[in-house]
């Protein structure tokens, strides 16, 4: 206990002098004004931001990093609400109720509850960092390869739990992902794979360049549609209320918690813990809540869930990057990035070599979500605003930004091209009543699911049940079944049935 | 997502014993794709001994979205289910030319000319569109991204044609 407090006070002793309190404000509004750019992701805003943090001394430059990286992400569940481009994996759930309640003139207190949501997320997990930090990292060693890939397959079935139509044809957008995953090098042999000789594609697709197409482009080709003006309509003209209810913070409440509390468990498990998370926060909403059917139709806990969940698991993912090494998600592969220019390893070592600079950085990730919320609040009024914007003038700068921002990641111009050809797949996705959600997890999580199965089957010499033998792998797997059964219930089919029915009259 | 306007009326018209087109087709167009992935993967080397090889996995989740292909095509062939929307062909073929040809200009005629023509070219792909204004908001959105991201972001993004700035 006494280590607990002596911990998050040296924290705080780093964080709290005025330079780096000013650092992280100036960190998080920047992030948030790049980071609010339509078409201009979470990945995209850090990658930008960067550099202007080199010269920087290291913790302060951490600080501004977190104060960055909290502002980005914010402005990417920002983008999420009010125009359906999620700037990362983990605000991909964010969409499904958050553009619906834009949708609906609600998205004031969309955008307020996600910031409230994250910032008492974001509180609990730094309590809870300091508190289990050294035995929950036991815990995480204790996964092998056999368990980190049935966590994985229970990843996957949740999004498939969670996709609003079919369950076949999520899981085929599954797959489907997985196979765009493969494409680039080979881990282990280093083959090129389904790369067709293009350099740019010789690292794999990016997973920015994916979302931006299926999510950016696609939405913009598709309200391009004869037909769908009076759908733009809807989102530009009502606009009721800045702030949420009385009864938006009861309902949200609840949903917050359990968000908070599912997201801090899932974030300790390394390999995408913080994506994982959001799919699963959703999924707990949809199955615990009286009517199912109000999710994916602008349901206020559909956005309170996974962006809290989201957050506390980007907190608490700092366990296993700060003692496997393993980054759990693409924006702290470059924070990764970041620390190793500050001569900051992540590993094993790094917690007691250099205890200032951890318990700073996790004291500035605490005072970066202060700062968000204290200057989002006052601004949702202002990115609102941005919902106006007549949509004949509003399309073609998401073009240009998107375009821009693709290109500012590699300088590649294949990028470009590349993820205006995914804007027609995800057109025609759509047109098909596909899911793209789903088909992005199945791409975050491809490259880790194939490595962890092809270790897990050499340790086990080809043998295929040790997925089942192993305890902690079978349970998982059981409860991935356990989900799989329950998605195609007759009672839920109805349940499903009943929102098509709906959408067709 | 998948809220596609219930007022288009226009649909394709599919053979009778078709009872599901918008799921058989797109189950035969998945089968294509994994068929397609199946093919681009086939020089791989497979298993060694209980090892995987590089082309292991993805034959693998090939083979696994060929039976998923054919599975939806099935459900659309056996069960009854919606009709595929006419594909409109304005927005997309606007937004596909100003994205490809900010990736052609970008390099060679710097931010400035290439922003401006492709937010011309996306503008195109709507009706709705007025000139003036647009003509009006794309250069100052112009001018806005050139003095954002190369001096407030500091990328290392070219602002003029290259002959000109020699």
């Amino acid at each position: 206990m006494t280590e607990l407090f002596s911990n998050l006070a040296l924290g705080f002793g780093v964080a709290f002098t005025p330079v780096n309190l000013l650092l992280c404000l100036i960190g998080a509004l920047v992030g948030t004004l790049v980071g609010v750019l339509p078409g201009i992701g979470t990945i995209a805003t850090v990658a930008m931001l960067l550099p202007i943090t080199f010269g920087l001394p290291p913790v302060g430059a951490l600080i501004m990093l977190a104060g960055i990286y909290y502002g980005a992400q914010y402005g990417g569940s920002t983008t999420s609400i009010l125009v359906n481009i999620p700037g990362e994996a983990t605000s991909v759930v964010t969409t499904l109720d958050g553009f619906q309640m834009a949708k609906q003139g609600r998205a004031g207190p969309a955008l307020a509850i996600a910031a409230i949501g994250s910032f008492f997320a974001g509180c609990v997990a730094t309590v809870l960092i300091a508190v289990l930090g050294a035995p929950l990292t036991k815990l995480a060693l204790a996964f092998g390869p056999a368990e980190y890939f049935s966590l994985m397959v229970l990843g996957l079935i949740f999004a498939v739990v969670l996709a609003k139509g079919s369950v076949l044809k999520a899981i085929a957008m599954i797959v489907f992902g997985l196979l765009l995953s493969m494409v680039g090098s080979d881990i282990e042999t280093g083959a090129s794979r389904m790369a067709f000789n293009i350099p740019e594609l010789a690292d794999g697709l990016g997973f920015a360049t994916v979302a931006m197409g299926v999510f950016g482009f696609a939405e913009i080709i598709r309200n391009l549609d004869h037909g769908a003006e009076m759908d733009r309509n809807l989102v530009q003209q009502k606009i009721t209320g800045l702030m949420p209810t009385k009864k938006d913070l009861k309902d949200s409440f609840p949903a917050i918690l359990r968000g908070t509390a599912l997201g801090s468990i899932l974030g300790i498990l390394p390999g995408g813990g913080a994506v994982i998370a959001s799919f699963a926060a959703y999924t707990l909403e949809k199955k615990i809540a009286k009517d199912p059917s109000r999710f994916g139709r602008g349901a206020i806990e559909g956005v309170a869930a996974p962006e809290s969940a989201n957050n506390a698991a980007a907190q608490t993912s700092f366990i296993p990057l700060l003692t496997l090494g393993i980054p759990p998600n693409a924006v702290m592969a470059l924070m990764v990035g970041a620390m190793t220019i500050h001569g900051i390893v992540p590993g094993p070592q790094v917690m007691q070599k250099q205890p200032e600079l951890v318990w700073g950085m996790i004291a500035s990730m605490w005072i970066g979500n202060l700062m968000l919320i204290i200057i989002n609040l006052p601004l949702v009024g202002i990115w609102v605003r941005l919902l106006r914007v007549p949509y004949r003038l509003m399309f073609p700068s998401i073009v240009i930004f998107c375009a821009i921002g693709i290109y500012s990641i590699n300088n590649a111009p294949v990028d470009v091209v590349l993820a205006g050809a995914f804007g027609l797949l995800g057109y025609w996705l759509i047109k098909h009543d596909f899911e793209p959600a789903p088909l992005l997890l199945g791409m975050v999580l491809g490259p880790l699911m194939e490595e962890n199965l092809r270790r897990a089957l050499l340790i086990s010499r080809g043998d295929w049940s040790v997925f089942l033998t192993r305890p902690l792998s079978a349970v998982l797997m059981g409860i991935a079944a356990f989900l799989l059964v329950l998605a195609v219930m007759p009672s839920l089919r109805k349940k499903r049935d009943e929102v098509f029915v709906e959408s067709e009259s | 997502m998948s809220d596609t306007p219930s007022h288009v009326p226009v649909k394709f018209k599919m053979p009778k014993w078709v009872r599901g087109p918008q799921d058989f087709v797109g189950g035969l167009a998945l089968m294509a794709i994994a068929a397609f992935a199946l093919w681009a993967s086939s020089d791989l080397q497979g298993m060694h001994g209980f090892s995987f090889g590089a082309g292991t996995a993805p034959r693998m989740f090939g083979v696994l979205l060929l039976g998923l292909g054919a599975a939806v095509a099935l459900m659309g062939l056996l069960t009854d289910g919606e009709h595929i929307t006419i594909y409109a062909w304005r927005g997309p073929l606007f937004v596909s030319l100003a994205i490809i040809s900010f990736a052609i200009t970008i390099r060679p005629l710097g931010l400035v000319i290439s922003a401006f023509a492709s937010f011309i070219i996306s503008a195109l792909g709507t009706p709705e569109t007025k000139w003036k204004e647009t003509i009006i908001v794309g250069i100052c959105l112009t001018i806005g991204c050139s003095l954002l991201f190369p001096y407030a972001l500091g990328l290392p993004l070219q602002l003029f044609p290259r002959f000109l700035v020699q």
